[in-house]
């Protein structure tokens, strides 16, 4: 199991390969691989989506992933 | 010799009008879909759960077995039917919760029947399945003049004839369409083997998607004749794939988990990714046809199609992601396992075991180790999700021993409660007991003393099983004793 956290400044759904998964600034659970991390609508955040191999990590070393919020 | 010709004519005449009629018996052609549409047919999603809460959320898996199967597998839900639960302040069946059933060919049919009539089940499925002698009855319809005739087509195989049996004296010739309009849980999945992958082919219309076609149109007879082909006394079923004529796409994981092919990271992922793609591609290895056989080539167990939901994103019922939004505090999988470990008196003599015994050991044995590390999956992935807590804790632990200004404050994904349970042979007590269960054949007639006493014996395991135990203190549940309720 991998683990991830998604981070904005604010609470968002985060859609992981096109299906809504969990929220920003949580811990998410995954299996290993390339996924595609997007935030529901609307897109005013930077990057609109990223793709990572999310691997190697563990519940106490989370990947992080920053989405920040556009002005 | 005038009567003669007349007799040689008369049998010359038969013998043409059945070569002629021998061509008629052709396979019942799963529709095409029109056009792809993720928000209708047969899918986890488009269930309403009604009083059905996700936070607990249980999964039962119904193996293999024949009748042995089925019979074991209709006692545990008949016991889950008479458990009684505190339940977000009700009081309920524990069979109320049940969200997901997987199953594999014997247990393929108590897990159609639900689907289709719900409780019904209870007041008709012995008469309808269990106490019958299906096995019997099979052979007389494939030796009637018009089972043999349709035979005689080379895409018509006996669980073609099995699958319309099963349609006109079990099933009442429901479809796909009646269980989609009862838009009620359990989304009951029945599992075959897809020959030649080797790959479990579920009756999802997620799956029936890949093959461009409507689900809702196929019998469960038919997927229960797919379900339990078992090699050799029952043929494989085809289906056509009408790929590439509905506007399907496959999913965005899908064409990822392929590229993560070479960097080995995934290999499962990858693996699950690939095939799907076999039944997509138009161009350059079109599989116009697909055959299934029974699911337990696959797993015997029905437990891997589960375990990919607990384990990934990627699934189209994904309890991974249904954990991740929290919306689940306690996972129950129950696993009705009916396999068998017959006694045999190889090893009391020097002969040389024959070819038969050689062959049958030589298909039994890898399903067994198989059906083994399907069981142990579920272990490691309750004990990883049990070891990644303690990590924390002891981390946490350790810090705050150091002072209060050490405390760590680290962040946690959601937490479950898991509950592995498994009802198997295995688990009886009395030796002698046991050793009659582990000998039982596989076979679609037993006699009805014996499918009671599975049906007995499947009641009592679950309610023995130590992590059933803690479930029902968890739930403040009464379990049923053998033939009274709570």
């Amino acid at each position: 199991m991998e683990f991830v956290i998604v981070s904005y400044p604010i609470r968002r759904p985060v859609y992981v390969d096109g299906d809504l998964s969990g929220y920003t600034n949580e811990v998410l659970q995954m299996d290993a691989g390339t996924h595609k991390f997007t935030l529901a609508p609307p897109e005013d955040c930077d990057p609109i989506f990223c793709e990572v191999m999310v691997k190697g990590t563990t519940v106490l070393l989370p990947m992080k992933i920053a989405f920040i919020k556009k002005w | 010799m005038v009567g003669m010709s007349i007799r040689l004519g008369a049998c010359m005449a038969v013998f043409a009008g059945a070569l002629l009629l021998s061509g008629c018996g052709s396979f019942q052609v799963n529709p095409p879909l029109a056009r792809h549409d993720p928000s209708s047919g047969y899918r986890f999603e488009k269930l309403e759960a009604g009083s059905n809460s996700d936070k607990l959320f249980v999964v039962l898996v119904f193996s293999g077995g024949g009748t042995r199967a089925a019979a074991l597998s209709y006692g545990v839900l008949e016991a889950l039917r008479d458990t009684q639960i505190q339940w977000e302040n009700r009081r309920i069946s524990l069979l109320d919760e049940v969200d997901v059933i997987s199953s594999i060919s014997g247990g393929s049919f108590p897990a159609a029947y639900y689907a289709l009539y719900g409780l019904r089940i209870f007041d008709e499925f012995p008469n309808r399945f269990l106490y019958r002698s299906i096995q019997s009855e099979l052979i007389d319809s494939t030796l009637t003049p018009a089972g043999l005739l349709k035979l005689g087509g080379a895409s018509f195989g006996r669980s073609d004839l099995a699958a319309e049996f099963y349609d006109r004296e079990v099933f009442g010739a429901g479809t796909y369409a009646e269980v989609i309009a009862r838009a009620r849980r359990p989304f009951v999945i029945l599992n075959a083997t897809d020959m030649t992958t080797g790959t479990q082919f579920p009756f999802t219309q997620d799956q029936f998607d890949l093959l461009c076609s409507d689900l809702s149109g196929i019998s469960l007879g038919r997927a229960a004749a797919a379900s339990s082909a078992y090699p050799g006394g029952l043929t494989p079923l085809t289906f056509q794939n009408y790929a590439g004529k509905c506007g399907y796409h496959q999913p965005e994981w899908v064409d990822l988990a392929v590229r993560d092919h070479k960097s080995r990271i995934n290999i499962r992922r990858a693996a699950r990714a690939e095939n799907r793609l076999s039944y997509t591609d138009t161009e350059h290895n079109p599989r116009k046809y697909i055959h299934l056989t029974d699911g337990g080539v696959a797993d015997n167990i029905g437990l891997r199609e589960p375990l990919t939901a607990i384990n990934s994103l990627n699934n189209s019922w994904s309890v991974l992601r249904l954990i991740n939004q929290k919306k689940v505090d306690k996972l129950v999988v129950i696993v009705v396992n009916a396999g068998t470990n017959p006694t045999t008196r190889r090893d009391q003599t020097p002969e040389v075991p024959g070819l038969v015994d050689t062959l049958t050991a030589a298909a039994v044995v890898p399903l067994g180790n198989y059906s083994f590390d399907t069981l142990e999956l579920l272990r490691q992935t309750v004990n990883e999700f049990n070891e990644s807590m303690r990590l924390v804790s002891g981390c946490k632990e350790l810090a705050a021993s150091k002072g209060p200004r050490c405390e760590l404050d680290i962040p946690i994904p959601h937490q479950i409660e898991f509950f592995p349970i498994e009802v198997a042979f295995e688990y009886i007590e009395a030796a002698d007991e046991r050793n009659w269960f582990k000998n039982l054949p596989t076979t679609l007639e037993l006699p009805r003393e014996t499918v009671d006493k599975l049906r007995k014996v499947g009641q009592q395991i679950l309610n023995e099983d130590p992590e059933f135990k803690r479930l029902m203190e968890a739930l403040h549940g009464c379990i049923a004793l053998a033939g009274q309720h709570c």
